[in-house]
């Protein structure tokens, strides 16, 4: 009977969603529902003791603080700076300014917690350079779909808080985690570039101009700024100087600084970066909370606890677990954002992952980078949504081209898998 | 009666974003306060209360300007009838969650006045006052989404094209 009721509430939250109603609202009126008929604590007052809780919770306090360093960021010179900072480097290297995509994702992804902000800053640079100079559109556009998600992986990153609070485990170290996954990440898309460049040399253009290697370092003068504001948010999260939460709060104090001296902060621009960053603050707030009700309501449904139990008689070896794990966020991913994902599931599915010995920061930076395919995965994937608006092709075609991205993603999960110290080896020497 | 709405929304979106700027202010004064050696009681807490405060106040005006994530896959693939069926149809069921939202966060303030509720954290703030975000801004929401579902009725509804929305994740 219990079973039958529960999966009757599983089809009515999906049912609410697929019907369009807001996604944080829903999470909280399943849970409320789910309250009034299996416990005989008053719903209604659980509900908002709960998302006052998560709403007024101080691990929290670095979300939106970082979300507001790249709404700030995304109003700078930046991208223009590291475009002219890092293009003299790459010219000699096969698939010569196509590593630009890569290297400034790699690079802005440590000054901001997002996947889609990172595509859209770095695109709005390399997009128009790159097509100038006569780039390949398959090549550009689908390695820049790929890229951009490195601003999840490579900390700060906005779905490493929503875990880390969703899971009960210091952001600071996830975020640490993150760094080796993400050069490895960013690794194997320069290298597939480089790859391709050698096996279709007639299509990349020729380099246009060369420089010598004291011009070279004069050129990268311009990545000055961005490498002072990375050194001042992972250095003191590292050093152990500052929390996570503190980091975003020198950072933003840093942002604003770097676009003072740039000469981009005005009231205007002031203006926009904090309205924007509070209303997008708002939108993961409201889903965040109500996740946070549904996963008490779970709770006393003892769904968790049933579904770890089913999963264990089932006798899956860890690495079939991994696997069908990451088959299911993939699925989810195609038609879900990676916060309602990873929020809606957390209080379900670790019980089973922690019962199965998987170590909670591994596990950590295994969703990120399922999150990441999630964003490039058809027909719901921000940084497809992004590319959409920047260069008005189809979805299907940016999908399309940036398949490969897809598959080397999927590659980094395997290796993340059979090499565990990727991830978790930084971490234990902080 | 529609400017005097437009207006509540974003007066109530300043006043979030005043939170976030305090917020930031609470979280440099405990970075500031170690290494200078000075020591401001509980900033901790009221940094959490400013991101309450943050969060609640500016719901109704993320509503309003479509940034709230909902999923639009089938709405976008439904005939103009169907899809004015279905709009109505979350909105309405938008409409009674809020509303239960609203009601329980009021009643969640108004019990922690009545029981003299004190915050367990250093900084002993009596919860009612920092509630008060939550109890207006859930309210202010109720309120939007009863204007959205009255003007998606009378077919005044407007689409926010927002492309702020590309960039959330």
């Amino acid at each position: 009977m219990d079973i039958l009721i529960t999966l009757l509430l599983i089809v009515v939250l999906f049912g609410f969603l697929a019907g369009g109603v807001w996604i944080g609202l829903t999470l909280s009126g399943v849970a409320w529902v789910a309250m009034e008929l299996f416990s005989s604590r008053p719903a209604g007052d659980a509900m908002a003791v709960t998302i006052w809780g998560s709403a007024s919770s101080w691990t929290l306090t670095a979300l939106p603080l970082f979300v507001w360093m790249g709404e700030i960021l995304f109003r700078t010179r930046l991208s223009q700076d590291m475009f002219k900072g890092l293009a003299p480097w790459v010219e000699r290297l096969p698939g010569r300014l196509l590593h630009t995509n890569v290297i400034g994702c790699a690079i802005f992804a440590a000054v901001s917690g997002s996947s889609a902000a990172t595509c859209a800053t770095i695109g709005k640079m390399t997009l128009p350079e790159l097509k100038k100079r006569g780039y390949p559109d398959d090549q550009v556009i689908g390695t820049l779909a790929g890229a951009g998600t490195l601003g999840l992986l490579i900390p700060p990153s906005i779905i490493m808080i929503v875990y880390g609070v969703a899971a009960d485990v210091s952001i600071s170290k996830l975020f640490i985690a993150g760094i080796f996954p993400g050069i490895m990440l960013a690794t194997l898309f320069s290298g597939y570039i480089a790859v391709w460049a050698l096996m279709n040399p007639d299509k990349i253009p020729v380099a246009t101009a060369s420089y010598t290697f004291v011009q070279k370092l004069y050129e990268s003068r311009h990545l000055i700024p961005v490498v002072l504001l990375i050194m001042a948010v992972l250095g003191s999260i590292y050093s152990g100087i500052a929390t996570a939460t503190e980091a975003a709060g020198v950072g933003v104090i840093g942002s604003l600084i770097l676009s003072l001296l740039q000469g981009s902060l005005n009231w205007q621009s002031f203006k926009e970066s904090l309205l924007g960053a509070t209303r997008l603050y708002c939108m993961i707030a409201l889903i965040l909370t109500g996740a946070a009700f549904l996963t008490l309501a779970m709770g006393y449904l003892g769904l968790p606890r049933a579904l770890a139990e089913f999963i264990n008689a089932l006798g899956l070896s860890r690495f079939m677990l991994v696997v069908a794990l990451a088959a299911f966020y993939i699925l989810l991913g195609c038609f879900l954002d990676g916060i309602s994902m990873v929020v809606l599931t957390m209080g379900v599915i670790l019980p089973t992952v922690t019962s199965a010995g998987i170590d909670l920061i591994w596990f950590g930076i295994f969703v990120t980078l399922v999150v990441e395919m999630a964003q490039i995965t058809p027909p719901v994937g921000f940084n497809l949504f992004v590319l959409q608006g920047m260069t008005k092709r189809e979805l299907s075609y940016i999908a399309r081209v940036a398949m490969p991205m897809f598959v080397l993603m999927c590659i980094a999960v395997l290796l993340l898998y059979f090499v565990p110290e990727i991830a978790t080896w930084l971490p234990t020497k902080m | 009666m529609r400017n005097a709405l437009d207006t509540l929304y974003d007066s109530a979106a300043w006043i979030a974003a005043m939170f976030m700027v305090a917020l930031l202010v609470m979280v440099m004064l405990s970075v500031g306060g170690r290494e200078l050696g000075f020591h401001v009681r509980g900033t901790d807490a009221y940094a959490g209360y400013m991101m309450a405060g943050a969060g609640f106040f500016a719901l109704a005006h993320t509503l309003k300007r479509g940034e709230h994530i909902r999923v639009t896959l089938l709405l976008h693939a439904l005939a103009p009838a169907a899809r004015r069926r279905m709009e109505i149809f979350s909105l309405g069921i938008a409409v009674l969650l809020a509303g239960l939202l609203a009601f329980f966060s009021a009643k969640l303030c108004w019990q922690s006045w009545q029981f003299h509720d004190i915050s367990t954290g250093n900084d002993a703030t009596p919860l009612w006052i920092p509630q008060i975000s939550m109890a207006l801004g859930t309210l202010i929401l109720f309120v939007a989404f009863v204007d959205e579902f009255v003007c998606e009725l009378r077919g005044t509804r407007k689409a926010y094209a927002s492309d702020e929305l590309l960039r959330n994740e």
